[in-house]
């Protein structure tokens, strides 16, 4: 399964419409075959990075579905939809993405909802990564070796765990990169750790931080917040 | 069919181990198959942008192929090589392109692509890559019976450039809205000229025409001077 990552720069003023566009729009014409379904709507969390972001997260069913996906919007029944949603956002900027052996993501296209169905909102970190000169293979066996279960030795008191882990395909975005979808579970934890220096273990050599800066020290995190109708939350 | 197209921050001291690795690599162990073949090794020309940049343009021949090439360099028997070339550069920035309806080039029969990496003279091209703040389609379609169709139709003495493809970005790949046009070079004199002399447009007379009816779809482009490689297989 192939994943289009999508973030979008809304014009303000049509924040709800552009959402709409993509509830009744990109959701549900999607839902008429197997070959993709929107799997994430996000905002960007005001107050944490740039305003009106909105990330979306599409499952493709291969190559082959990615390509009739595209033809859809460049010249099918889905152009109108596209000049709609261009008419609400600055641009887009975009990205097919490919699950890392890592990745516990295991989700049938057939089973994702399409029905808009309401739930409570929940909070990613999207964290991408830029791993160094030729590290890139080597950072991605520490991540899903150490840091995986430095995450999992936590889970009496999770702050966060891996939903998915992608890295870019080749000629569709930046390469060396690695993203993460994060799920947030402990919400003080996450004002602890916005408000307080690492401790001081973190940073000794054993530790995933200290030992990864041999493979980056370049990533961005992003604090997502799921529409009420994201298919997946 | 779908094109590959690739931006590479290179190492400067690497620069000479880069270019042999498309060469000796890339462009032979895509021969292997029939799902792709590159098209254009380009150089940024130093002195008219940002320095060791260089722009490869790979045709894929469809979605199914895309993915195969991708699984092929992540986990494949191009791993090995594509290690050793993320050794030689800082990164690189890919997008997929699609040619727009009007495009010249529009299919390309793969099997014709030279990948014997033989030598020729070198030519240059002008790539622009616009953001317009029309709807997409209107910016295409401007492009076409605006600026596409005056340029054939010019003499051959007044042409400054050939216009060789027009594409958009395939979905879900890079930014939208994004156009780019690849144009090569047939007169360097008259380049000079374009590059040296300020120009008045008039308003009335195409090419003035068109820069003014332009303002209404875009005013945000880059153009980038690209030389190609000695052996690079379309010049």
């Amino acid at each position: 399964m192939l994943f289009l990552h999508e973030v979008h720069r809304v014009a303000g003023a049509k924040e709800k419409e552009f959402e709409v566009a993509f509830r009744a729009g990109w959701m549900e014409a999607l839902a008429g075959d197997g070959d993709a379904r929107l799997l994430w709507f996000l905002h960007h969390a005001h107050g944490t990075g740039p305003s009106y972001q909105v990330v979306t997260v599409t499952g493709v069913a291969d190559g082959a579905a990615w390509e009739r996906l595209a033809g859809r919007v460049q010249h099918g029944d889905l152009v109108d939809w596209a000049r709609e949603v261009d008419s609400c956002r600055h641009d887009v900027q975009a990205r097919l993405l490919m699950a890392l052996d890592f990745s516990p993501l295991e989700v049938g296209l057939a089973d994702v909802p399409t029905d808009g169905r309401r739930h409570e909102p929940a909070l990613y970190m999207e964290d991408t990564m830029w791993p160094r000169r030729g590290k890139a293979e080597e950072y991605i066996a520490a991540a899903g070796d150490v840091y995986t279960r430095m995450l999992g030795s936590e889970s009496a008191h999770r702050l966060i765990s891996i939903e998915a882990a992608y890295q870019t395909m080749p000629g569709a975005g930046r390469y060396p990169e690695v993203t993460l979808m994060q799920k947030v579970h402990d919400m003080p934890a996450l004002v602890r750790l916005l408000t307080t220096d690492m401790p001081e273990e973190m940073a000794r050599p054993g530790s995933w931080m200290h030992d990864a800066l041999e493979f980056r020290d370049q990533w961005r995190s992003k604090l997502l917040r799921t529409a009420s109708w994201s298919p997946l939350n | 069919m779908l094109f590959m197209h690739e931006v590479h921050s290179v190492s400067g001291e690497h620069e000479h181990e880069f270019e042999a690795a498309y060469r000796d690599g890339w462009l032979k162990l895509l021969a292997q198959d029939d799902d792709a073949r590159l098209l254009w090794y380009l150089n940024h020309a130093h002195g008219s942008g940002v320095s060791y940049r260089v722009v490869t343009i790979t045709a894929v021949r469809d979605g199914a192929a895309y993915e195969r090439l991708a699984g092929r360099l992540r986990r494949g028997d191009l791993l090995d090589w594509s290690r050793a070339v993320g050794g030689l550069r800082h990164d690189v920035q890919g997008k997929m392109l699609v040619p727009v309806y009007w495009s010249p080039l529009q299919e390309v029969d793969l099997a014709t692509v030279p990948t014997d990496g033989s030598e020729h003279e070198l030519s240059l091209y002008m790539e622009d890559t616009g953001w317009p703040s029309a709807p997409l389609d209107d910016y295409i379609r401007f492009w076409d019976e605006e600026y596409f169709r005056n340029m054939r139709a010019m003499p051959p003495e007044h042409s400054i450039l050939e216009i060789e493809a027009c594409f958009q970005v395939a979905h879900g790949t890079h930014v939208r809205p994004e156009a780019i046009l690849m144009q090569k070079i047939v007169n360097y004199g008259l380049l000079l000229n374009l590059i040296s002399e300020p120009e008045e447009y008039d308003p009335d007379v195409w090419p003035g025409r068109y820069m003014h009816r332009g303002l209404r779809y875009r005013d945000q482009w880059e153009s980038r001077l690209l030389r190609t490689s000695t052996w690079s297989p379309r010049y």
